[in-house]
């Protein structure tokens, strides 16, 4: 302890005042806090002040990122391995999926750090804990085989064109990681949709690749022949629910076990730093637009009607995107009530776009971003409506 | 009587409560007055330093209102007036003769309070330095005797953690407490007396018109106003404390100035927490010998008082000194740490399971960051200002909406800064957008 407060405050003159690294004041300050929770006297009243702060607060969502992230390298080794005709054993999956999502996390963080600093210098800020999660947020959704520069890309657009220009963490409008993605999404539509992005293959099996092809659940549906439901089509592909649950398949790296989103989501509604209204009301708002589609699918020959709704659920990364993207609270709307009919919206618009325009196979990303430039006027009606109710004081 | 219960707002859970029993302390060497600490004032001197004064010698006026006086509480020789920034007078200080001498007040026997008239009895009080115990809603500075209050409230507690209890200030002091609110309903304006609905005050309890239920600061007459008020005419009440009632009673019955005030001390720095019976400005270090410099003493309440250091003195409205750790050491992976011992809002450490209460610090705990609307603020307020957006409002000089969400109903209880996860200033934002406020209404 001793020995860390020491190393710091002998350093510390390089970054202060005319020192010769003083641009990189944030990174210093960034870095000593990191390691030493600083002791700060309160100035001003109250004197006490709760222990939490927007470490710890984000710490939280990184805890609950572990889940996926863990089971994202597993599973893209895996998928990499069984069409690359390598072994399954668990040794060799897990060194495969690290060699392929550790170059992307790396890239993610150091262009995003790159980023955030170079802003927090200008502006003079101190470098914002949001990144340690966008960093990581950002490479789970990607699909295993994106190259790394596309990566650094997406990120670079996320973090300066989704926040930095808005001025920064808390005045952005939406998500950054989601808004990087979609900008790969539609920079790159063949890269980020196409059948052979969702596995990454090692150099040589290519051919066997071809063979076994990686459709995504999603895009099974369009192979879908005639006479046939979505649901057979769906399991002659071997996507049964159970499946299409546990997220043992080709994806992004991130999002295609609803079971590990579902562990997050039961993290943060626990400790309460995502809001269980936005999730609920995403599930509900899928659910019921499901089910109403599937009412009404008697008369249409839109296949996708007819999917039962709790493979909504469980399909194209939605349980991913409602627990972590859709409950970011700097994009999400602040006031309690409307957060249920923001998650709703999220969940009747993913699968309206889904079914009703299959060229975005993963609604859910638009359905957020969309959501995203509602919130202000979601949380502006219900302030409208608590002030009408507020005796006035003035 | 009317039971009004509070839904929001957030108990701390916090050791070193004060115990009921008083201690008497011997008689100071030295008493002050601290203008700095009473709010909108623009004080007046009428003494000059080697001038002798009795209890009850006026030592300054309100430049506003002249008849508003404040009045020694000691008789003896100023000894020094000190000046803080910008020539703000900050504090007068006397040293107290062996033999004190009072100056007289008229004195009304029981019977006669009936024929008391209205315009009298604000005189009297204001020539008697205690009209200044009565403060004003929606802005808390002294009641303007021009106003026209719907309502005057006594608070018994105001719930503010580890104030003077009323159990104790109030204990065989029952009947001056009955004469003092005989006195201010001369006022002709309804008086409501609310009281925590958990203290049975046996020897009052008649006279008790409001029992409030909630956590802190459910207790605040702000808060009982805004749970109870039925129209915006509402809005402006007079308000003191149980023991500022006392305070009054004791002057018009005695004719003397009253100084006497008990005065809760508590928190994990404090030896024993308990209860002082002692004088108005009296020495810091009289109440807390142990006070060091790594120690934090907050007086008038641990969230809406303010830190005074151990040569300082006791202001005219503080019944309550809270001492605690300085919370300045750095902590090696502060915000790894699983934080059984740190107390929290949210639910975020492991000390949700902990049922004792915590140690607390003057520390921050974090560094302020940008606004993430995690809406805890919002959550934890008892008045329903929404503070994640009305600061937004602020920066952006929307004053009609600011009002509009409700800033003059702040109570100033803290909790939003409290709560906040990125320690940003949420009170001291609100508390000087009022106070602008109200500068520019004069
Ligand atoms: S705005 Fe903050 S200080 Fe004011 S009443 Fe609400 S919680 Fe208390
Ligand atoms: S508690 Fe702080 S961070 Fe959270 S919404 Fe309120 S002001 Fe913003």
């Amino acid at each position: 302890m001793k020995i860390i407060h020491k190393l710091f405050d002998s350093q510390r003159k390089h970054f202060e005042g005319k020192g010769k690294l003083r641009m990189l004041k944030p990174l210093f300050e960034a870095t000593e806090t990191f390691f030493l929770l600083p002791g700060i006297v309160a100035r001003s009243g109250p004197y006490v002040r709760d222990s939490l702060d927007l470490k710890r607060f984000m710490s939280f969502v990184i805890l609950a990122l572990m889940p996926p992230f863990f089971f994202g390298i597993y599973n893209a080794g895996y998928q990499s391995c069984l069409v690359s005709g390598l072994p399954v054993d668990f040794l060799t999956v897990v060194i495969r999926g690290l060699w392929i999502v550790m170059p992307l996390v790396v890239i993610s963080y150091g262009v995003g750090f790159f980023w955030e600093i170079l802003f927090a210098s200008i502006r003079k800020h101190p470098i914002s804990e949001g990144l340690l999660v966008t960093g990581l947020l950002f490479p789970l959704t990607l699909p295993p085989a994106v190259p790394l520069w596309q990566a650094a890309l997406g990120i670079s657009f996320g973090v300066v064109i989704g926040k930095e220009v808005f001025g920064g963490t808390g005045r952005n409008i939406f998500n950054p990681a989601l808004t990087g993605r979609a900008f790969l999404f539609f920079a790159y539509p063949t890269k980020m949709s196409g059948d052979a992005v969702w596995v990454s293959i090692s150099g040589t099996a290519q051919q066997v690749a071809d063979a076994v092809t990686g459709a995504t659940p999603l895009a099974v549906t369009v192979l879908t022949e005639s006479g046939e439901t979505v649901l057979t089509a769906l399991e002659k592909a071997g996507y049964t629910f159970s499946r299409l649950f546990w997220g043992n398949y080709p994806g992004s790296i991130g999002d295609t076990s609803a079971f590990c989103s579902l562990v997050g989501a039961v993290i943060l509604i626990l400790v309460g730093v995502a809001s269980y209204r936005i999730i609920l009301g995403g599930v509900l708002g899928l659910l019921s637009t499901g089910w109403l589609l599937n009412y009404l699918s008697a008369s249409s020959t839109n296949v996708w009607m007819v999917l039962p709704p709790l493979h909504h659920l469980v399909m194209g990364g939605f349980a991913f995107g409602i627990v972590y993207m859709a409950t970011d609270p700097v994009s999400a709307p602040g006031m309690e009530h409307v957060k249920w009919l923001y998650g709703f919206l999220i969940g009747v618009l993913t699968v309206l776009i889904r079914v009703f325009n299959p060229a975005f196979p993963e609604g859910v990303m638009m359905a957020i971003l969309f959501m995203n430039l509602f919130s202000p006027l979601l949380d502006h009606i219900e302030i409208g409506w608590r002030l009408k109710k507020r005796i006035s004081n003035v | 009587m009317i039971s009004v219960t509070v839904t929001k707002g957030y108990d701390l859970p916090i050791s070193g409560r004060p115990s009921p029993e008083v201690k008497t302390l011997k008689k100071p060497l030295r008493v002050a007055s601290l203008p700095e600490r009473i709010p909108f004032i623009k004080p007046r001197l009428q003494v000059e330093v080697h001038d002798h004064v009795k209890i009850g010698s006026v030592l300054y006026e309100d430049k506003q209102n002249t008849d508003l006086k404040f009045l020694s509480p000691g008789s003896g020789t100023v000894t020094a007036i000190n000046f803080g920034e910008r020539r703000v007078l900050r504090e007068i200080v006397i040293e107290l003769d062996r033999e004190e001498q009072v100056v007289d007040f008229p004195k009304i026997a029981d019977s006669d309070i009936r024929s008391l008239e209205r315009e009298s009895l604000i005189r009297m009080l204001m020539q008697g330095g205690v009209w200044t115990l009565i403060r004003e809603l929606p802005f808390r500075n002294i009641a303007d005797p021009k106003s026209s209050p719907s309502s005057i409230w006594v608070v018994m507690d105001s719930g503010e953690p580890f104030q003077a209890s009323p159990e104790v200030y109030l204990r065989g002091r029952e009947a001056l407490f009955s004469f003092g609110l005989k006195i201010i309903k001369r006022l002709g304006i309804p008086v409501n007396v609310s009281a925590p609905d958990h203290l049975r005050l046996l020897g009052i309890s008649e006279m008790i018109t409001h029992r409030v239920r909630g956590p802190y600061p459910a207790h605040d007459p702000g808060v009982v106003l805004y749970q109870t008020k039925k129209s915006a005419s509402e809005n402006v009440c007079w308000y003191l404390t149980g023991q500022d009632l006392l305070a009054i009673a004791s002057l018009v019955k005695n004719g003397k100035y009253p100084v006497e005030r008990i005065v809760a001390a508590g928190g994990s720095r404090v030896k024993t927490g308990c209860h002082f019976q002692t004088r108005t400005g009296a020495p810091i270090r009289d109440m807390i010998p142990e006070l060091a410099d790594d120690t934090t003493c907050v007086a008038g309440g641990l969230l809406t008082g303010y830190v005074v250091d151990a040569d300082s003195f006791l202001g005219l409205h503080e019944t309550s000194l809270f001492c605690m750790d300085k919370g300045d050491q750095a902590q090696l992976f502060g915000f790894l740490r699983p934080g059984l011992a740190k107390h929290s809002y949210s639910r975020t450490f492991l000390s949700v399971f902990r049922k004792q209460p915590f140690d607390m610090d003057s520390g921050m705990h974090g560094e302020e960051r940008a606004c993430v609307n995690c809406g805890s603020c919002t959550r934890v307020c008892p008045v329903d200002i929404l503070p994640q957006f009305t600061i937004k409002c602020l920066a952006a000089d929307a004053i009609e909406e600011v009002l509009a969400h409700g800033l003059l109903d702040c109570v100033e209880c803290g909790l939003c800064s409290y709560v906040c996860p990125s320690k940003i200033e949420l009170r001291e934002i609100l508390r000087k957008a009022k106070h602008d406020y109200y500068m520019e209404q004069k």
